[in-house]
């Protein structure tokens, strides 16, 4: 709560004071692809199915921004539409293969998302693959700004939210389930926790807050099409994300957002013009090393990490105490 | 009137005849095409089979394997003068792959595997960009470059050599597995681990030698592909989802099954290709994937 409150404060600090707009883009960036790393964290961290398809419910914020803004209607209505897309889409999707375990739904994440994909660049109605330019405008009726000020303000309203959100969740029946269901989904069961109604709700808030993010994302780019928001390569950098901060943990998301930024601008900015694949070579080596030596990313190795420490320190009390009687 | 009914007949005969020819050569197509996914997805499920991982980078090793093939082809040994080479060089790199990394993976919990070789796709993926950058890149002067024209048919040579070079390669692979030693000792420590270890078979040796051949065999498939398909840093991944659809149909470990759900994929990407639309030609291969992983989940072929 304390972090959450100073980067609250820091980021407002940011929005108002700061005038630099590859900076501003940099932190909006960065809290974008925070909130749905978190998002991709209630699913796969929390719940243990691992998505490589997430980026669909990103695309059904984004698409009812644009279909919204281009038929002449408020894009606050994008919201709670393309809310109610991805919890529909999540519930039919995740009713038949929630139930599958490890790699059966990983790829079939990948199938899922790749026939959306498929059917979207088909769709006249939904700017086959060419997509949508969203008209120009300027105010909070019409969600866009001339500055970066305000899109930082809500970036960060949605990313405390979510935090929030997110720690309600640790405390709830629903994360307690979840993280019983991927400790051993036998002994959960044996129990009388189902599996798929827990997972199915997890799921369609998780696909809410991914929507959330895509309807800023059309309101601030104000262009959607299938490779920037549906796309495999987009599912991929959500998962990235979630992996390399730490999966299943409150903090993971954001900070593997931090790398993620830092090295995708930096690299680009250092080594000069992005697509040379030096970003992808960093991460693909932080991830391979993660897996194979710190399976719970960095922000569980610090958390295993203090309380080892913490562990450590209650024997040396307890052997202390022992001594002494 | 008699006349104009035989010309009606005629036409509708013609047309019949047309349809026909066309059914065949999408079969044939389809055949073909199905031969080299066979070929990519053996030795995903060899792989899975014996020790339980998904290599979510077997697509990024195809990749590797192709711009290997190229770089012999530009020293002057062509696509299957190279072949033997190629194979060589990724057997032997999938068993460092294995020992450096994926038996660490092993040693942790189950979707360390899962993330693990995503990080190695990604890895893989970024030095193939960094070295190579993302032109396109193909075989200068590929041999078997004409049409076989049959029956009405027409295949080219280079899919004709590709499809039969893969239906041989898997055909030596299932003889393999089958009724050597080895082999045997396989499917031993794919059926039961701590049976085989107390049998005296050394799990990481079979582990890391089945590394290498699932490798190995995107080695060959890499060689054949580069008769007619140009490689770039993300050339792996169409092949790759296709072979992890065509893994599941076929039953996750399967090597007989994989060749026939191949042969299944490829006509349905082809026919779906055709009938559908270019752009929809996945969707009833993924569609398969999900129809069989929930309706049949052993697969067609796969045992449980």
């Amino acid at each position: 709560m304390i972090a959450l409150g100073a980067i609250v404060a820091a980021g407002l600090v940011t929005a108002l004071g700061v005038r630099d707009a590859v900076a501003l883009d940099l932190v909006f960036t960065l809290l974008l692809y925070a909130v749905l790393g978190q998002s991709w964290n209630w699913i796969s961290g929390y719940a243990g199915n691992i998505s490589f398809g997430h980026a669909i419910f990103f695309g059904c914020g984004a698409y009812a921004s644009a279909l919204m803004v281009t038929h002449g209607l408020s894009p606050w209505l994008a919201i709670p539409a393309g809310a109610v897309a991805a919890a529909a889409l999540a519930i039919v999707t995740g009713f038949p293969t929630l139930a599958l375990r490890g790699h059966y739904f990983s790829i079939a994440t990948i199938a899922v998302a790749a026939i959306v994909d498929a059917l979207v660049r088909t769709q006249p109605w939904l700017g086959r693959a060419t997509g949508f330019e969203l008209p120009i405008a300027s105010g909070w009726a019409a969600l866009q700004f001339a500055d970066k000020g305000p899109y930082i303000v809500l970036a960060l309203v949605l990313f405390a939210a979510v935090q929030i959100a997110t720690i309600a969740l640790e405390r709830s029946r629903l994360g307690y389930y979840l993280r019983a269901l991927r400790a051993n989904h036998a002994a959960a069961a044996a129990v009388g926790i189902d599996e798929r109604s827990w997972k199915l709700l997890a799921f369609a808030w998780s696909a809410v807050i991914a929507s959330c993010a895509g309807v800023l994302y059309a309101q601030y780019t104000l262009f959607v099409d299938p490779p920037s928001t549906i796309a495999l390569g987009v599912s991929i950098d959500i998962a990235l994300i979630g992996v390399v901060g730490g999966i299943g943990t409150l903090w993971g998301p954001a900070v593997g957002a931090l790398v993620y930024v830092v090295l995708a601008k930096g690299v680009a900015l250092e080594l000069g013009g992005t697509g040379k694949g030096y970003d992808l070579v960093i991460y693909g080596a932080i991830i391979c090393v993660i897996a194979a030596l710190r399976p719970h990313g960095i922000v569980g190795t610090i958390v295993d990490g203090l309380r080892r420490r913490r562990g450590a320190l209650e024997l040396g009390a307890a052997a202390a105490t022992g001594g002494a009687a | 009137m008699a006349v104009r009914c035989r010309g009606e007949r005629a036409d509708l005969a013609d047309a019949g005849v047309e349809a026909l020819t066309t059914f065949a050569q999408l079969l044939v197509g389809g055949l073909l095409t199905g031969l080299v996914f066979a070929l990519v997805a053996v030795g995903l499920t060899l792989v899975y089979g014996v020790m339980d991982v998904v290599n979510f980078a077997h697509g990024e090793f195809l990749m590797l394997a192709m711009y290997a093939t190229l770089g012999l082809a530009l020293l002057g040994l062509g696509p299957l003068l190279g072949l033997p080479l190629a194979v060589i060089a990724m057997f032997l790199f999938g068993i460092i792959v294995y020992r450096v990394f994926v038996r660490r993976l092993l040693a942790g919990p189950p979707e360390a595997t899962v993330f693990g070789t995503f990080g190695l796709l990604v890895l893989m993926q970024g030095l193939a960009q960094a070295v190579f950058s993302s032109d396109f890149l193909s075989v200068p002067n590929p041999p078997f470059a004409g049409t076989i024209r049959f029956a009405g048919l027409a295949v080219s040579q280079a899919s004709v050599v590709e499809g039969c070079g893969a239906l041989i390669l898997t055909a030596l692979l299932f003889a393999f597995v089958e009724y050597t030693e080895t082999g045997r000792a396989m499917r031993a420590v794919a059926e039961d681990r701590i049976a085989a270890t107390l049998m005296g078979i050394d799990v990481q040796r079979i582990n890391g030698l089945a590394f290498g051949i699932g490798a190995a065999c995107v080695g060959a498939a890499g060689a054949l592909l580069m008769l007619s398909y140009p490689v770039y840093p993300t050339a792996g991944v169409p092949f790759a989802l296709t072979a992890f659809v065509v893994v599941a149909l076929g039953g996750f470990g399967s090597i007989s099954g994989a060749l026939v759900a191949a042969l299944l994929v490829g006509m349905l990407e082809v026919f779906g290709g055709f009938y559908l639309s270019p752009e929809l030609k996945l969707v009833p291969v993924y569609l398969a994937y999900l129809v069989v992983v929930l309706v049949r989940p052993q697969g067609l072929l796969g045992r449980r």
